[in-house]
């Protein structure tokens, strides 16, 4: 139980690792790269959760009571901020590439390449 | 390099990443027992010094606001790059009717699906605006609301169509909310300087514990990450559904669009 967390976060590592290496469709690649980015919130989380505390939210317990991390879970949302920006961005890119070569299998891309 | 030799390239760069990863993993400290002091120091702090309730608005926009001040211009840039990536040759000008395939049947929409785009559309908004304005008390903040508020706009495309929601979402204004989110962090970032103190020091007054007013600064910090991210995310919605858009003689030379014209 004490490495079930860290090994779930390298584990969705690897996963996202060999969906990029195998995958024929940027959209694809794209969806496998926020796979591995979620490894770095299970990992985020992992190291900030405490037994027994509850959320870094004193409204309804009073300060004082055992609660886990903040600075983990603050963490976590620059992450998802992060992630969500840089989803759009290589969309964006995807999209463009898709008008100018009409195909997104990396494996028929060749980099710059003059345009036909 | 085809599919085969990509996969025994990864094999011995995966069992590398295990190998490292194993010894990792043993070296973690155990889990559910964390050591950092510094969040600690804040769970016991924070409520004490910047009468605020929730702790992780205290490190995003108190303790850390340098850093998501950070973030936030990286979100701006990321945003920005898309915008000019999509735009590409297609230039600033807009369009009132998506683009149509050849062949595909147009359904008109359902007065249910109308009714219930504009019942959820207005409420999401709602709450994403009270998502927001509570970030220092309860669960939430800028982020998370801006999120939420800006997901209605997609609700309005789907329940009013493209050209009315053309007309309701201007890319100009939803940048300009945008950059005034931006700026108003950065102002105040930067204005307690002018007064002797250092950057992002919280001056206003503090507020109440539990009151909708309470952490001083990290209010107006909160209210401006909210306000950047609804732009954020809207400029980002038109832009993808400019795509769609009809294309006209001039502005398009891909083969892939111009049966959709």
């Amino acid at each position: 139980m004490n490495v079930l967390a860290w090994c779930v976060a390298a584990w969705l590592l690897g996963v996202g690792i060999y969906g990029i290496v195998t995958s024929r469709h940027y959209v694809h690649l794209i969806g496998c790269m926020t796979v591995c980015q979620s490894a770095t919130y299970v990992l985020l989380l992992g190291i900030g959760f405490r037994w027994g505390a509850g959320a870094p939210i004193f409204y309804d317990h009073p300060p004082g009571t055992p609660a886990v991390d903040p600075v983990m879970q603050a963490l976590v949302l620059t992450d998802i901020v992060v992630s969500a920006s840089m989803t759009a961005l290589l969309l964006a890119i995807a999209l463009q590439v898709h008008k100018r070569r009409c195909t997104l299998d990396p494996q028929h891309l060749r980099p710059l390449r003059p345009r036909e | 390099m085809n599919r085969y030799w990509r996969l025994v390239l990864l094999a011995p760069a995966l069992v590398v990443l295990a190998i490292a990863a194993a010894q990792v993993i043993l070296a973690m400290p155990a889990f559910g027992h964390p050591l950092s002091q510094y969040g600690t120091t804040v769970n016991a702090l924070a409520p004490v010094l910047r009468n605020v309730s929730n702790m992780v608005a205290a490190v995003n926009f108190d303790v850390r606001a340098i850093d998501t001040l950070g973030e936030e211009s990286m979100l701006i840039c990321a945003v920005t790059a898309t915008v000019i990536l999509l735009r590409g040759r297609r230039g600033e000008d807009m369009t009132e009717c998506a683009g149509k395939l050849h062949g595909r049947e147009w359904l008109e929409r359902s007065d249910a699906t109308v009714l219930m785009c504009r019942l959820m559309a207005t409420t999401l908004f709602l709450y994403g605006a009270y998502v927001i304005l509570h970030g220092t008390i309860t669960p939430g903040g800028g982020f998370q609301g801006g999120a939420i508020a800006a997901s209605s706009f997609v609700l309005i495309y789907l329940g009013e169509g493209y050209s009315v929601s053309r007309d309701l979402l201007h890319s100009e204004v939803l940048a300009a909310v945008e950059g005034l989110g931006g700026l108003v962090f950065a102002l105040a970032a930067m204005v307690p300087l002018a007064f002797g103190y250092a950057a992002a020091q919280n001056v206003l007054p503090l507020g109440n514990w539990k009151d909708l007013y309470s952490g001083g600064t990290m209010v107006v910090v909160n209210a401006a990450v909210g306000v950047a991210v609804i732009g954020s995310f809207g400029v980002l919605l038109v832009e993808f559904l400019e795509e769609t858009r009809a294309p006209r003689p001039g502005d398009e030379d891909d083969e892939t669009r111009e049966e959709g014209a």
